[in-house]
């Protein structure tokens, strides 16, 4: 049986996976919007950074972005610093290294993901907005990410999934998450069955929950297009 | 941060040792992943217990990281001491046979709803021709079913194989030594972070690249019959 203690250290573990998974998302979200928008126009320079960018990170295991970014972190962020006068060196700690990690490569399927959904939203709706003068922010924020998030949403579940999954991998450069946990625990108690069960439990319901949550969300942003007839409305059609 | 070319030609060879132990653990695993998965994928059509057991196959190794099975066949089954005293342990002490058996698992997961969606979008006329016309079962699934499946399925195959690649960097952690592992071997004595995990990063590009390009022109070749006008 597996002892209460270990238990208690692997659900700590579990918070920190949820943390650095949480956090590399919200990086990639920020990098694939960027680049999405960047590259919604085919122009020479956006495409000199973004093709170069898609091609290495989408090419590259996490794993060893996340090993280049722990061991030559520090040197990387000093020289890059270093033209603005800056001459600081900062420690790169594990948990820093795997969110720019897989921030930076999930980012790069994030931005392909929301580019085609925001073209796949239709023309007309750009246009119409814009005869009827409506402001450039709310076209964005009111006409077009409604309609692109019910297209993007399906994906974005996905990738939340994959980014969940490879903060397991990206533990190896020493993140004090629930594999390491795990595997202390199965070192000490020369039960690793139990333990490992236990970790694979937790991606499970993890995933589990994303499901549930997600079938409801996309409810909700598809709710245009498969209109909910409320109860004792139903003669209404 | 700089490139010393000269590290990363002298440690060339150890890396391409990696490359070579990527692609032993690789190509069984694709292999072995698709024999597993096209069972379970003809499972999920007939609905019944079979079809909730599939469904169930499906989620649980879809759900757990590679590295979790990795760990859970290399080390946890050690545990019980039917594998460790029985023909089983000449089996599972081996690091090779758990990276196949792990990833293939994790494989074959993802391959069965890849070949299911693509059995599923054969026109139904199809199979309704090919069974007026005499075609026994094995006829219409083997010549008919799985060669258009094969077809449809080209493009999730391609990123799925891509993603098995990049997945083989987990086996670093059952103590194979694979072009991530190699890497970092060279790190640990030349003490310089960037030229071999640079050279690694180059020669993964380069593998995950030249699929790309086979990919392309086997849908080329398959998809002909499709050219958009």
């Amino acid at each position: 049986m597996p002892s209460m203690g270990f238990v208690q250290q692997l659900g700590i573990g579990a918070l920190t996976t949820i943390q650095v998974a949480v956090c590399a998302y919200l990086l990639a979200m920020a990098i694939g919007i960027v680049f999405a928008l960047a590259t919604l126009r085919r122009r020479w320079l956006t495409q000199l950074i973004w093709v170069p960018y898609a091609s290495i990170f989408t090419g590259v295991p996490s794993l060893l972005v996340a090993f280049l970014f722990y061991y030559g972190g520090s040197e990387i962020v000093s020289s890059v610093l270093a033209p603005f006068g800056v001459s600081q060196s900062i420690e790169i700690t594990p948990f820093m290294a795997a969110v720019a990690a897989l921030g930076m490569v999930y980012g790069a399927y994030l931005a392909d993901l929301i580019r085609s959904a925001i073209q796949n939203v239709p023309h007309g709706q750009f246009e119409a907005a814009r005869v009827l003068l409506v402001p450039r922010t709310t076209i964005w924020l009111r006409v077009i990410l409604p309609q692109m998030l019910r297209l993007a949403l399906p994906g974005m579940t996905n990738m939340w999934i994959v980014v969940l999954k490879d903060t397991a991998l990206v533990s190896l450069i020493g993140l004090k998450e629930i594999m390491a946990y795990a595997k202390l625990a199965s070192g000490v108690t020369k039960e690793p069955f139990i333990y490992y069960m236990l970790a694979s439990a937790f991606f499970l319901a993890m995933t589990w929950l994303t499901y549930y949550v997600a079938r409801n969300v996309e409810q909700w942003a598809g709710r245009g297009f498969h209109p909910v007839v409320a109860k004792g409305a139903s003669h209404a059609l | 941060m700089h490139f010393d070319p000269q590290v990363a030609w002298d440690s060339l060879p150890k890396l391409l040792a990696g490359t070579l132990t990527t692609f032993t653990v690789l190509l069984p695993v694709l292999v072995l992943g698709l024999l597993l998965a096209l069972p379970i994928a003809l499972a999920r059509f007939k609905p019944g217990p079979r079809s909730v057991l599939a469904a169930a196959y499906i989620g649980f190794f879809r759900g757990v990281p590679s590295l979790v099975l990795l760990y859970l066949i290399y080390s946890g089954l050690p545990q019980f001491s039917l594998v460790r005293e029985t023909f089983l342990w000449n089996v599972f002490s081996n690091a090779y046979v758990c990276a196949w058996i792990g990833l293939a698992l994790t494989h074959s997961g993802f391959m069965a709803e890849i070949i299911r969606g693509g059995l599923a979008a054969v026109p139904q006329g199809t199979l309704e021709a090919a069974a007026t016309l005499g075609l026994k079962p094995r006829q219409i699934l083997f010549r008919l079913r799985l060669p258009m499946a094969a077809r449809y399925v080209l493009r999730a195959y391609q990123n799925e194989l891509l993603i098995m690649v990049k997945s083989t960097a987990a086996v670093s952690a059952i103590t194979l030594v694979d072009l991530t592992a190699a890497a970092n071997t060279v790190f640990d004595y030349t003490y310089d972070p960037f030229t071999p995990l640079m050279t690694a990063a180059a020669i993964y590009w380069c593998i995950t690249n030249g699929i790309r390009l086979a990919f392309s022109a086997a849908d080329r070749k398959f998809n002909r019959y499709l050219v958009r006008a």
